[in-house]
């Protein structure tokens, strides 16, 4: 009985972590296959990824997410990173209440946001596009923005900016010299992660994308909705492929600073 | 100018961005959906202001009322199996793992950060009706027919798990991981078998954890309409598909606007109440 449920647990997380990997894997092999079937496999091929790239609702879906995902998440860094640095180096009352404002997004059911944003644009008479759906990027972007610069704000050494400024720097000096290239590496990890979640972004790109400017995870919801094709598979197997390597990127670094102290 | 006020102008610079991007994007939308949740329906598919009840009221009619129930049942029962599948991942990593627990925690992260369509996409090339489980059950010879997945509730329910799997993992993991080991070895030393010291010790201290973890779960769940499409064929309509067919077939804004105050509604109270519990919990450990 012992031995049962000492087992358990590390069975558990074997068939867990099975189910998180598997279908990726799945999917990833048969993007190769010459074939269409997604068990017996008939040869390694790169047709479909060369079907995929043909395709021309993807290739401008794709156009469409990339400028999306790169000014969302330009913007998204950029107001996330002046919150942190606005918390953790500045007193002003009502912090929580701020705190809890920019991370609001994130707790609140996104269609209701997806849906205020299309009922705003509908009162104001702004037209879906480009700027609606960077809008709507950014508003989902920055809670995350906000909390990975806050954290690594917070774990900076407020004596360097007394050493600094006790040299004789000034105010801008000490941010420019001192804050800024220490939380760089933290800066450029939120960026990463908001470009990532603003190209997977599914919700609220339904409600506020307009006509041309349709993004690519709801061209592949289209596509998926009257059948899966493998060329979906090839385009499914980039996207992994892109979105581990920006995982790796912000991981490596954040793993090299959680071992540093040990 | 003094130093003072130069502190504070920098103070506001800094505050200014996000706050008009929580008003202009977050605040003053919502209030215009409350808004149009009062309004009435002209018949060009747009919403004329005033106060009326009417969406409520056909909200609240009998056709409307099993969408609410079935989407409050797909959250409840998606988040009970992601706690159920999640919690034992958990506590490997954080009790069990050693020194690989970094790794694990690291692939954990990997599925959450692939496009959500593409990771639905990797499920139906499983459970397609010519997709790999059918025809390797068929070929191994168990079945004689593909056994239909797509479009059940099992099906959704496997999907509900895959998305939100790493967010039921990630804030349990953190609280067994805070949990301090010696309370475990004071429990084995008193005699408590691994079950006892299990159920007394280990599980009433990760409870913080449990919570954020249905909050996580749950409050998304509610929203969710892709998953059922894909996934369940449709069939069952949840809040999230009606807000969709509200808005973006219909047009019917003003009923739609009604769905999403109801749903905020609901969710602000499991906040709320989410906020007041994990209090009370810190409070009683003080």
């Amino acid at each position: 009985m012992r031995k049962v449920l000492s087992l358990y647990v590390p069975v558990a997380a074997l068939v867990g972590y099975i189910f998180l990997f598997a279908p990726l894997l799945v999917l990833v092999i048969y993007a190769f296959n010459a074939g269409r079937s997604t068990v017996i496999w008939e040869g390694f091929s790169l047709a479909w990824f060369a079907e995929a790239f043909r395709d021309r609702g993807l290739r401008a879906g794709l156009q469409v997410s990339v400028i999306v995902a790169f000014a969302s998440a330009a913007l998204a860094t950029a107001v996330g990173t002046s919150a942190a640095l606005a918390v953790v180096k500045r007193p002003f009352a009502g912090k929580n209440l701020f705190s809890t404002l920019v991370i609001a997004p994130l707790v609140l059911p996104e269609i209701v946001l997806a849906v205020g944003l299309l009922v705003a644009t509908v009162w104001t008479g702004i037209p879906l596009g480009y700027g609606t759906l960077i809008a709507g990027h950014v508003l989902v972007s920055i809670p995350f923005s906000f909390l990975i610069v806050r954290a690594a704000a917070s774990g900076l050494d407020p004596r360097l900016d007394e050493a600094a400024a006790d040299l004789g720097a000034n105010g801008r000096q000490v941010f420019l010299r001192v804050t800024l290239p220490l939380l760089a590496p933290a800066i450029l990890s939120a960026f990463l992660l908001c470009a990532v979640i603003s190209f997977d972004n599914f919700v609220v790109s339904t409600f506020v994308s307009g006509v041309g400017s349709t993004p690519l995870p709801i061209q592949i919801y289209a596509m998926l909705k009257t059948g899966l094709t493998p060329k979906i598979n090839a385009l499914g197997a980039m996207l992994i492929a892109v979105n581990v390597l920006v995982i790796l990127i912000v991981m490596g670094r954040y793993l090299k600073t959680v071992r540093k102290p040990s | 100018m003094t130093a003072a006020r130069r502190g504070n102008l920098v103070t506001l610079a800094l505050l200014a961005p996000s706050l008009l991007s929580a008003i202009l994007l977050l605040v003053i939308p919502i209030l215009i959906v409350i808004a149009f949740s009062f309004a009435e329906q002209d018949t060009y598919g747009g919403a004329k202001f005033g106060f009326t009840l009417t969406s409520y009221r056909e909200l609240f009619q009998s056709i409307y009322l099993p969408i609410f129930v079935n989407s409050l049942q797909l959250a409840a029962v998606s988040t009970l199996v992601c706690l159920l599948v999640g919690y034992p991942i958990a506590y490997f990593i954080a009790l069990r793992a050693g020194r690989y627990a970094g790794i694990l925690l690291a692939l954990l992260l990997i599925p959450f950060w692939i496009d959500f369509i593409v990771r639905m996409s990797a499920w139906m090339v499983l459970l397609g009706r010519n997709g790999t489980i059918n025809s390797a059950l068929l070929g191994l010879g168990f079945i004689e027919q593909p056994i239909r997945m797509i479009g059940t509730y099992p099906a959704v329910l496997v999907g509900m798990l895959y998305a939100f799997l790493p967010t039921t993992v990630l804030p349990i993991h953190a609280a067994l991981n805070g949990l301090d080991r010696r309370l475990l070895e004071a429990a084995d030393d008193l005699g408590a078998t691994p079950l006892q010291s299990f159920w007394r010790v280990t599980f009433p201290l990760s409870l913080p954890g449990v919570m954020a973890a249905i909050l996580f779960v749950f409050v998304p769940a509610m929203g969710v309409y892709a998953i059922p499409v894909l996934l369940g064929g449709g069939k069952s309509i949840i809040l999230g598909n009606l807000i969709v067919q509200l808005f973006l077939d219909f047009r019917n804004i003003p009923l739609g606007a009604a769905v999403s105050v109801v749903l905020l509604a609901i969710s602000s109270v499991i906040i709320v109440c989410y906020m007041r519990v994990l209090r009370s919990v810190e409070e009683a450990r003080a």
